[in-house]
């Protein structure tokens, strides 16, 4: 067991808590932030996509001893009303079946669109190809992204 | 002839009459505090701040049923959308068979539903009309407001006290189609706010206070149970609590996931298993015995004309063997329950295709009534028929008995989920065709071998198994003189379950491959074929359903005209299709282009036109539509194999879903259809299979036979 400082959405949490504990459960039994799924435990589905600083992470593989000084952002902090523009292209394009994966794949679109604000299909292809879904929204995944792409298109000139 | 249906008999929950059970008399209890509601049956409650909460009867797993039955409502209410609130019900005497599956929720609940909201809006139009002291028929409703035949107007709201004091009219009238504003109208799913920011709360994701988690030591063989085990070393882990014995394993409990996992690896460590019957099950044995089956005694599901004698005097006999293998759900959300018990009974949350069920299950194993087990039915992070198992929701009740009430969450991972799923058994099946001199087809004969999931599912075999077992094969639906399609048991230990589909994925895939091979026999286009044996059929009756194939054949014009079926493609590029009549309520054809290059097979397109009746939510249609297709192509690459009692597979790796690149780009087409709505959910997966290897064969005059694909083969 040992002390840890998070900076988790931008509040600073102390957890006492063993540093392999990945960080998955940190965020879901020990803070609340359900947003972030367990889907494998294997990083292998990307039901639990966080941003550790700028970069898409599998927090089931990411133990909390390696998080240092990085910040955390969760589904949560994305924007706690919704209003990121892949989430409302999400709600406008109806991307969601059961939806359990979907706040991984919002987050690794999310670092996908900071870094290469006007991705091809290939890019989205390639960024989101490690996230799985049972249900079969790719489609709309992808539809979504390229919609998000084109609101960031008018917000940042 | 779904299984399912078969399952509901047995387990005496389907309500004949009134739709499944679901009470139209019956009043939802408010809150002990809850200011005055107009709930004039279990299904809706009126606010007076106008507000509306509705009550959805089945569980929410993607289908999109959170919509789409307060759509209904809504509808007959003349409701403003903005202003509905969803809350899922929960089994007792109000709602007595939630059970979700089948493609059965929008058909089992329609006129329920539709009652339903009919009776409120006429209810709140009479309280409206005494007011104003104005003839009834002279007033109307419109989005949640009744307006008088002067210039009143009252919102429902207003009306609550009123309304609630009237007599509920026994037969109110129902809307006309022509004046919905909102069915048939695309509406995105109620849900999706919340899933976009992460609050909508899965199974998995229920917390209550002072709550524990729970991980299940397991045999990694099916039927194994634990002999001696030593807990000292998963006591010593940070977090742990405590270990304790549950009929299906030990349950090491602690007070985070990660402990409860990482006490469960050092219990692993120090206990032995006695291993059950399942021990010595290996796939290349169960091949060898359904390879036997293929040949011996049969039961039969369908005979028409003598299709042996047929095939003897054939001209030429073509004969095939496909093969399917074990299949698991792979929900990403893995199986979980939450449980606590308290003095006066037990509480539940769980992501329960079957919450009575579930409710029924648990109570049993905690010695109460099922009336002492309150079931909440969460979000589902993919069903697809594995939740309608309730071996999950009862081990974690026996869980939180053995560790003292709890409230407790049993928690599986993904290794757990694969290898104590409820899996879709194995197939293999023969298929022959008789031809005479012209080239007719003159005989069909399919022979089905495989384990019996009704079987396993009730313990017991069942006289209408057979029917179950060959659903997708005895339909074919094609004018053929003599048929003969029949069904051999084999045996397995294994715990089984339907799954997207069930028995009509394997059955349709054989089915509509050996007929393209037929087609191609004889020199015919594989559409025309298919068209001419549709020919002019009208009603025809299989087993206990009856299909409309000029519906049937409508669907299958309209997705190979859309398709573009016939066009000059290039080479190593094909299309394909398969057509089929889903239980004789909902019709549809798939039309899949591809391309074989270097061994490397790549699916563009898949075309499909569907017939369900009327459409409640367009929206909720297109998206079900694309993930049948995804769900149905994914498992042309997937397969569950067993050596020694143990799943060789044990998560995603060796069982690779779909990816985004994979997957083509879909379209939809509906046929336009008075009838009332049947069901969407399943009727697409069965026709993906198909659809794509009669393809690969255009592309490459490679007959694929097997699944999974083995790509070498091409």
């Amino acid at each position: 067991m040992a002390a840890f400082t998070l900076t988790v959405n931008g509040q600073s949490h102390r957890v006492e808590a063993s540093p392999e504990m990945p960080l998955l459960w940190v965020l879901r039994d020990r803070l609340g932030l359900t947003g972030t799924k367990f889907g494998c435990g294997q990083g292998l589905c990307g039901a639990c996509t966080v941003h550790l600083g700028d970069a898409p992470v599998r927090s089931c593989k990411t133990r909390l001893g390696d998080v240092g000084s990085r910040h955390i952002t969760t589904i949560e902090g994305l924007d706690p009303h919704g209003a990121h523009p892949l989430q409302k292209a999400w709600v406008e394009l109806d991307v969601a079946q059961c939806g359990y994966c979907q706040t991984g794949q919002i987050m690794t679109a999310a670092a996908l669109l900071a870094k290469n604000p006007h991705p091809s299909d290939a890019d989205i292809d390639h960024a989101l190809g490690r996230n799985a879904c049972r249900c079969g929204t790719y489609l709309r995944i992808r539809e979504a992204v390229h919609a998000a792409a084109g609101q960031r298109r008018e917000v940042i000139p | 002839m779904t299984d399912r249906r078969d399952f509901l008999k047995i387990a005496g929950v389907a309500g004949a009459g009134l739709v499944l059970g679901l009470r139209l008399d019956a009043k939802t209890r408010p809150g002990a505090a809850a200011a005055p509601e107009f709930a004039p049956n279990a299904f809706l409650a009126v606010r007076p701040d106008g507000t509306v909460r509705i009550t959805v009867p089945k569980t929410e797993m993607g289908q999109g049923v959170r919509t789409a039955l307060p759509l209904v409502v809504a509808e007959e209410m003349d409701l403003d959308w903005a202003k509905v609130e969803v809350i899922n019900a929960n089994p007792g005497p109000d709602f007595k068979s939630m059970q979700t599956g089948g493609s059965t929720s929008v058909s089992s609940t329609w006129g329920t539903l539709r009652k339903a909201g009919a009776t409120a809006r006429e209810m709140l139009k009479a309280a409206a009309a005494a007011r104003w002291n104005v003839d009834l028929k002279s007033c109307r409703t419109e989005k949640g407001f009744v307006l008088g035949p002067g210039n009143q107007k009252l919102g429902y709201g207003a009306l609550v006290e009123a309304a609630a004091k009237l007599p509920v009219p026994k037969d109110p009238s129902l809307k006309s189609p022509r004046d919905y504003r909102l069915l048939g109208k695309r509406t995105p799913r109620f849900d999706g706010p919340d899933i976009v920011t992460g609050k909508a709360i899965f199974g998995l994701d229920v917390r209550r206070p002072g709550q524990r988690f729970a991980a299940v030591l397991r045999s990694t063989v099916c039927t194994g149970r634990p002999m001696a085990w030593d807990a000292g070393k998963a006591l010593e882990v940070p977090g742990v609590v405590d270990v304790v014995k549950v009929p299906t394993g030990i349950a090491v409990i602690a007070t985070n996931t990660w402990a409860a996992l990482k006490g469960r690896e050092r219990l692993a460590a120090d206990t032995t298993w006695e291993l059950g019957s399942a021990q010595d099950f290996n796939s290349a044995d169960l091949e060898t015995f359904m390879r036997e089956a293929l040949t011996g005694p049969g039961e039969e599901a369908r005979k028409q004309g003598d299709a042996e004698k047929a095939l003897v005097a054939a001209a030429k006999v073509l004969e095939a063997e496909y093969s399917f293998p074990y299949q698991a759900h792979a929900t990403v959300e893995p199986m979980n329950a939450t449980v606590q018990i308290r003095p006066e009974g037990a509480e539940m949350w769980t992501g329960s295709q079957s919450p009575n069920k579930a409710q029924a299950t648990a109570a049993a194993a905690l010695g109460l009534k099922p009336e002492q087990v309150k079931v909440n039915v969460a979000l589902i992070g993919g069903g697809f028929g594995r939740r309608l198992g309730t071996d999950f929701s009862t081990e974690a009740a026996q869980v939180a008995k053995a560790a003292g009430g709890g409230p407790i969450q049993v928690v599986w991972d993904r290794e757990d989920d694969f290898r104590h799923d409820l899996h879709h058994p194995a197939t293999l099946h023969r298929l022959r065709a008789g031809l005479d001199a012209s080239g007719a087809l003159t005989a069909w004969a399919h022979r089905i071998a495989g384990p019996s999931i009704l079987h396993s599912w009730v313990g017991q075999k069942t006289p209408s198994q057979v029917l179950a077992e060959a659903n997708g094969a005895l339909d074919i639906p094609y004018a053929i003189p003599a048929i003969r399609v029949d069904y051999a048991e084999v045996a397995a230990p294994t715990p089984l379950g339907w799954w997207r589909g069930i028995e009509i994925v394997p059955n349709v895939f054989a089915r509509e491959c050996f007929f393209d091979e037929v087609a191609h026999a004889v020199g015919k286009d594989p559409l025309q074929l298919r068209l001419d044996l549709l020919g002019n059929q009208g009603l025809v009756k299989f087993g206990r359903d009856e299909a409309d194939i000029r519906r049937l054949k409508k669907v299958l014009q309209v997705a190979a005209e859309k398709a573009g079926w016939g066009r000059k493609l290039p080479a190593g590029r094909g299309l394909g299709l398969a057509c089929h009549a889903y239980d004789g309520r909902t019709y549809a054809a798939e039309v899949a282009e591809v391309s074989v290059e270097k061994g490397q097979l790549r699916i563009h397109k898949v075309t499909c036109a569907v017939d369900c009746g009327f459409v409640v939510n367009p929206a909720g249609l297109e998206a079900q539509v694309e993930g049948g297709i995804a769900f149905g192509l994914s498992a042309l690459f997937t397969q569950i194999t067993w050596e020694k009692g143990h799943t060789v597979q044990t998560g995603y790796q060796e069982f690779p879903l779909l990816r985004l690149g994979d997957m083509p780009e879909v379209e939809t087409h509906v046929v336009q259809s008075a009838e009332a709505p049947s069901g969407i959910g399943e009727p697409p997966v069965p026709l993906a299979i198909p659809a794509v290897l009669n393809a690969v064969f255009a592309a490459t005059g490679k007959r694929i036979r097997k699944v999974p694909v083995d790509l070498s083969a091409i």
